[in-house]
């Protein structure tokens, strides 16, 4: 006898939209308890702060799924305008400044002043804040943020002073990360939605592109968003 | 320690957001109670924040009270959206130019980024809505405000040379807008017919990089110019790259229909509809080409889904009605056709309507073989037309003329055709449909003579103040253009050319300002009856020259 066919792809879609709201509501009200919680170094608030990690860590991930998801079927509205980069970074350091007080992180910004560049917003803001998000797991107290335009484009290089990536995954290239890595947990979701969405912007000489680095001033991982 | 970025929003828009006054719209209580906390946390004053769960409470409110600042959901569950409530708020004048309205959402969707509703709000917020968020965007709006409420002036008081050279101004200075600056100045350049100089910026613009309103923008270059191929295959790659890009498909649409193609051009608004199926006047329009083309059930099913979605809105239109009236009717269901006529009625008041309605009942009558009925109607349609106080278009008219014909009152639908043409002796496309509109009545033969001499006559009137200015007889000349503006004050070469006889008149003699009053009305007419008219801008500035020396 013939099932009907139910459409698969739909049906993700549909649900990892309606996670995604739910997910919406869990980090709002953890987002404004730990806002009121009196005690940094109480144990609530501790797991709480893992809490909103953990839950800003699945918010994002839906939306990329969502957003590649709108992508493959021509509904997602790209849109870029123009951003002044110092209040563009200011909104992302705003996701995640609880999560890095909360971890007694620092973060330092370097941002080229009277910066403006083109973008599509909220795209490029997904792609900091997770990678922000990332660096956060990875490093030992410290994370530096740089924005600067060279050679004609725009760069956000996220740095942090943790023990760098595996010599594999530069080696392998942004290329190879595709697919579950079933020792280490990462899908390569991140990443790829990264490239996706640099390669949408840039100009008919040079797309946008991203790649990874260790070293530099913190001699940690580097994250670097070139947009031309 | 984080070491603090700076934010765009200075001290100034801190104290704009202690002193504005708020309202929150949104079905959910939690979401109310956390946009209240979130504004709470922006510095907003408790007592200055009201709250809403649906359109008919915040209309309310709007009209009780004046809000610096509205926070809506885009979707409110039953009833009107955000949208809606937007167009009735503005539509009743309940919020002014200085209102923030931001709407609230959890996604983003073509709708919410490209969606053509004539209302905008100032922003779109993605769901969660954070302290940091709020306030960067109540800075910016307030910003952009700044830059564009002088720009926003000019164009509704239709002093188009004034908004261009502002935006000219601010590009140089506001660079986060510059580019939104020069995108109007585009849009204005081509609206006062001159698209050569807009022309030359897209295709600058278009050398780096292919940007989506550059391309939009070409294309409607080409279209002014009639070169409805180039625009078409312009448009065709433009969405082949952008598939959500809902503008280049209306004008892709609209260019089908330039070059005859009614087919591909509902094709093409029907996959507009896949994308955003909430426009109710891309129904519309689909709903008029499907009539054109004889489909009358697709025609019959977008005009009622036309109606479905404008029910709340305020920006519903008569057309649907008509459209659907005519349709119905030509579904020989004329009991319909007049109960929707009725319906019509009761929504909407003023002569144009009645008159359009009586049009469309009386072809319904006839259409439908009730001869009495339809001559009853054509008598009442007689009757309001020598009362002299409606105003139609071409198409009008000619459905007008067409029920006159048909039930005998020949002199009375001679005349509007006459006045048709003479308003519009070279418009091809409108000739032909009224000599079609002489051939259903059969009257092919004196249909043919009758556009001949109308369009003499349309020639002569003109002429005689233009021989008249040519003898150096001003003063005559401007009377004889006058006399033939009354006749025809839809014919744009005539309008043109008035004002041209009058600003020569003035720069000799000096200024009048009754007579600079009506250059500059003439000026405006032409300019909104056919935008693509070069004339226009040199006319435009000779008048700006002549009252700047005199007002200053």
């Amino acid at each position: 006898m013939n099932q009907p066919k139910s459409d698969v792809a739909l049906f993700l879609a549909s649900s990892v939209h309606d996670m995604k709201n739910s997910i919406s509501v869990l980090q709002d009200s953890i987002r404004r308890n730990l806002l009121q919680a009196p005690h940094e170094q109480s144990e609530s608030y501790q797991e709480m702060s893992q809490m909103l990690y953990e839950t800003q860590r699945i918010h994002g991930n839906l939306i990329q799924l969502l957003t590649l998801y709108k992508f493959s079927n021509d509904l997602y509205p790209f849109h870029p305008e123009t951003q002044e980069l110092g209040e563009f970074i200011h909104l992302a350091v705003s996701h995640v400044a609880p999560l890095l007080t909360s971890r007694s992180i620092t973060l330092e910004t370097d941002i080229e002043p009277d910066c403006y560049w083109e973008f599509d917003a909220d795209l490029i803001n997904g792609i900091v804040v997770h990678a922000m998000n990332n660096a956060v797991h990875y490093t030992s107290n410290h994370l530096r943020l740089v924005v600067q335009v060279i050679d004609h484009a725009l760069e956000i290089r996220i740095e942090d002073n943790g023990q760098g990536f595996p010599q594999q995954m530069l080696d392998d290239g942004i290329a190879a990360m595709r697919g579950v890595n079933f020792n280490t947990g990462s899908t390569g979701l991140g990443l790829y939605f990264a490239a996706v969405v640099a390669q949408m912007h840039g100009s008919r000489q040079e797309k946008g592109s991203i790649r990874l680095e260790n070293g530099g001033p913190l001699g940690g991982g580097c994250f670097i968003l070139r947009l031309p | 320690m984080i070491m603090p970025t700076p934010s765009a929003a200075t001290s100034n828009d801190a104290d704009f957001i202690a002193r504005s006054s708020y309202l929150v719209i949104d079905d959910f209580q939690g979401m109310r109670s956390m946009l209240t906390g979130v504004l709470k946390a922006c510095g907003a004053n408790p007592r200055a924040i009201d709250t809403a769960a649906n359109g008919p409470e915040a209309i309310q409110l709007l009209t009780k009270k004046r809000f610096d600042i509205v926070l809506c959901d885009f979707n409110l569950g039953h009833g009107q959206n955000g949208m809606q409530i937007l167009e009735e708020a503005k539509f009743k004048n309940l919020i002014g130019p200085g209102c923030c309205w931001i709407m609230v959402t959890a996604e983003k969707t073509v709708d919410t980024v490209m969606g053509t509703a004539e209302a905008q709000p100032d922003a779109y917020l993605l769901k969660p809505v954070t302290e940091a968020v709020l306030t960067s965007r109540i800075a910016k709006i307030r910003a952009k405000k700044e830059t564009f409420t002088d720009i926003d002036r000019a164009v509704a008081t239709r002093d188009y040379l004034k908004a261009i050279r502002l935006c000219e101004e601010r590009a140089a200075t506001d660079k986060v807008n510059a580019i939104e600056l020069l995108r109007i100045k585009c849009d204005l350049l081509i609206q006062t017919g001159q698209s050569d100089k807009a022309r030359q910026t897209y295709e600058k613009i278009l050398t780096s990089r292919d940007v989506p309103w550059a391309q939009l923008g070409l294309a409607k270059v080409h279209m002014q110019a009639e070169q409805y191929d180039a625009a078409c295959n312009l448009l065709e790659k433009l969405i082949d790259d952008n598939r959500n890009y809902l503008d280049a498909y209306d004008c892709l649409a609209e260019t089908y229909q330039k070059l005859g193609e009614h087919d591909r051009a509902s094709d093409t608004l029907e996959r507009a509809i896949q994308l955003s199926p909430n426009s109710h006047t891309r129904q519309r329009v689909i709903g008029e080409l499907a009539l054109r083309t004889g489909k009358l059930e697709r025609a019959e099913k977008a005009f009622r889904k036309t109606l479905k979605l404008s029910e709340h809105s305020a920006r519903k239109s008569p057309e649907a009605f008509l459209g659907l009236a005519r349709t119905v009717g030509s579904l020989a269901n004329p009991k319909e056709a007049l109960n929707i006529l009725e319906q019509m009625n009761k929504v909407f008041d003023g002569e144009d309507v009645r008159i359009k309605g009586k049009a469309v009942e009386g072809h319904v009558y006839h259409q439908n073989g009730q001869a009495k009925e339809a001559q009853a109607a054509a008598e009442q349609l007689s009757a309001m037309l020598d009362r002299g106080n409606t105003r139609h278009d071409s198409e009008a008219a000619r459905e007008m003329a067409a029920l006159l014909l048909v039930t005998g009152h020949q002199d009375k639908g001679l005349a509007l055709l006459q006045s048709e043409i003479m308003n519009n002796p070279d418009d091809e496309h409108n000739l032909n449909a009224i000599k079609q509109v002489f051939h259903k009545a059969g009257l092919a033969e004196q249909g043919e003579a009758v556009v001949e001499t109308s369009r003499q006559e349309a020639t002569r009137l003109m002429n005689a103040g233009i021989l008249q200015a040519r003898a150096g007889n001003h003063l005559d000349a401007i009377g004889k253009m006058r006399e033939a503006v009354t006749k025809m004050p839809r014919n744009v070469r005539l309008l043109l050319n008035a004002a041209h006889i009058m600003l020569n008149y003035m720069e000799q003699a000096g200024v009048e300002a009754s007579l600079i009053r009506e250059v500059r009305n003439n000026l405006l007419t032409a300019n909104q009856l056919a935008s693509n008219e070069s004339r226009f801008v040199d006319l435009m500035a000779r008048l700006e020259k002549l009252t700047t020396r005199t007002f200053t």
